[in-house]
């Protein structure tokens, strides 16, 4: 083999090497990503759940106190009741917002009576759930984010070949879809 | 065939490669970090995270070696050189644990097994007749320094204005004293004048943002928090033989204790000596009553120098490398793409270099 014959397949093998290289790491990136995505999921979940646990306590602390306050406090159970962890990550974005703001309308109503926003106990509730609120909401944007940076990834070359050789498609964001948006509403006392 | 083309084509050549198997490790590195989104240190969760905020000294700070600036982390670098060839006569790496605060907490950071990606802050060279150059204030005293007392102190250090050049240079020449015994080998005194020296320092300083890449885990699951808390090559204890044959009689003795308040008494005391003692220390019946910390003080000092075993802290894990990087996470992202088409930019060179050996030996053949 002459030297230009030589300096040829080191050429080649280079770039052979390189392409390699790009290939093995942009597969291993975006199956980082999925995990990643999968992770920051598992510990929304984990949020969710604790808030779910929380909210009997919450409600029953204030049923007494806001006795004439029913509705509200029928939204609340309501909302949570729709908490299902084997739904689509979008039903289960709008079960978690309706929770949000039926929690919110309770805190809202809790502010109007002392006696009841003073109970320690109703005081501790409230704050552990305000955390876990935050934490949610924490925890959700990290997750969007996440999902954002895994389906620009595919959608780029060199990915998007992988994507259509391995069948990669976009995950769904934690978000309510459009029809879910709205607010659910407590119906109050007897039906007509 | 000429030798000097020969030697550059495999020059080329091996420069070539080494710029693309650095690009690629940068590739892997750049690509963790733009690849993880940065979470909020409040609603961190156990396992691979990445954060970014300010730096904050933990229990101590380390001070650098060529410009006495305190820091969590500093890479130093002294080399010779006459013209011919060069000599590293002082290299240094070593890190300290810190603290990472951005607006919603704060996170303590265990350096050991870390890879540091801080940008050279100090890169001079001493001038044709050995002078010393602008800037350069080697350490004189204890690599290990206090952190700072607080925000305010940290607020003002941070707002005063420095003198530029040297500030009361000291070191072997001047008789003062070399910390850590770190510098043995480091030839800078008088008769080494005539050679020309390169002095290069990166650090990490209080104050300054960062981004972390690594494992959380509750603290009481890190193997062994003293060996976690600082990044050195090798331990600078069991590296002295004197050193290691003390700590040996001494653990054969029994003398070593395992309760720091026996081994140190006062010393033990949270905030003794270095501010206020936390609570009532042993003293002399003769020797000054100290005042007692405040609740506020306390508090403060407690959380400097104990941990809760339930508390968050990011370290090296086998499955997730720490990754310390200056900046925030856009920053040291770009930094790494940047060493990535510069590896690829050492591909061309490599494949030109070739070609052109090629065409050399196959001329020289020829001919």
């Amino acid at each position: 083999m002459t030297p230009t014959e030589l300096a040829a397949v080191f050429a080649v093998a280079l770039v052979v090497l390189v392409i390699a290289f790009l290939v093995l790491s942009t597969y291993n990136a975006v199956v980082a990503l999925r995990l990643r995505i999968d992770k920051a999921w598992a510990n929304i979940d984990v949020a969710l759940k604790q808030r779910f646990d929380q909210l009997p306590n919450l409600v029953e602390a204030v049923r007494d106190l806001m006795a004439w306050e029913q509705d509200v406090l029928t939204e609340v159970t309501r909302a949570r009741a729709a908490y299902s962890p084997d739904a689509p990550i979008p039903e289960q974005a709008a079960a978690s917002a309706a929770t949000t703001s039926a929690v919110r309308s309770l805190f809202a109503v809790v502010e109007r009576y002392p006696e009841v926003r003073s109970a320690a106990n109703v005081l501790a509730l409230q704050e552990e759930i305000e955390r876990l609120e935050s934490l949610i909401a924490d925890r959700r944007e990290l997750y969007n984010d996440q999902v954002y940076r895994h389906n620009t990834r595919i959608a780029q070359v060199p990915a998007v070949f992988l994507a259509w050789l391995f069948g990669w498609r976009p995950r769904p964001f934690f978000e309510a879809d459009a029809a879910d948006r709205v607010r659910p509403t407590a119906q109050v006392g007897p039906a007509s | 065939m000429d030798d000097p083309v020969v030697l550059l084509g495999v020059g080329g050549v091996v420069g070539g490669l080494v710029l693309l198997v650095r690009g690629f490790l940068a590739y892997r590195t750049g690509t963790r970090i733009a690849d993880t989104s940065a979470s909020r240190i409040a609603s961190a969760a156990v396992g691979e995270v990445l954060v970014s905020g300010v730096v904050e000294p933990a229990e101590v700070t380390l001070v650098s070696p060529l410009q006495s600036v305190p820091c969590v982390y500093y890479r130093a670098r002294i080399e010779d050189s006459d013209g011919d060839s060069s000599t590293t006569s002082f290299r240094e790496e070593r890190a300290v644990g810190f603290r990472i605060r951005d607006e919603t907490g704060e996170l303590r950071v265990f350096p050991r097994g870390a890879r540091f990606d801080v940008p050279t802050r100090f890169e001079e060279r001493s001038g044709t007749f050995g002078d010393d150059p602008p800037g350069l204030r080697l350490r004189a005293g204890a690599a290990f320094g206090p952190a700072a007392a607080d925000r305010d102190a940290q607020v003002a250090a941070l707002l005063t204005v420095q003198p530029a050049g040297r500030v009361g240079d000291a070191g072997p020449g001047d008789g003062g004293t070399w910390g850590g015994g770190s510098w043995s080998g480091l030839d800078v005194g008088i008769g080494s004048r005539a050679r020309r020296r390169r002095y290069t320092e990166a650090r990490l300083e209080p104050g300054e943002i960062v981004t972390v890449l690594g494992r959380a885990l509750p603290f009481d699951q890190l193997d062994d928090p003293e060996w976690a808390d600082h990044l050195e090559e090798g331990d600078p204890l069991l590296g002295d033989p004197e050193i290691a044959a003390d700590l040996a009689a001494a653990r054969a003795a029994g003398r070593l204790h395992d309760d720091p308040a026996v081994a140190w008494g006062n010393a033990a005391i949270p905030g003794f000596g270095i501010g206020r003692p936390v609570r009532e220390p042993e003293l002399h019946e003769e020797a000054h009553e100290p005042a007692l910390a405040g609740a506020a003080d306390a508090e403060r000092f407690a959380r400097t120098f104990e941990i809760a075993p339930d508390t968050l802290v990011v370290a090296a894990a086998p499955d997730v490398p720490l990754v310390v990087a200056a900046g925030p996470p856009e920053a040291a992202a770009g930094r790494h793409e940047r060493a990535f088409l510069a590896g690829l930019v050492g591909a061309v060179i490599a494949i030109a270099s070739a070609m052109w050996l090629a065409i050399a030996v196959g001329g020289g053949n020829a001919g």
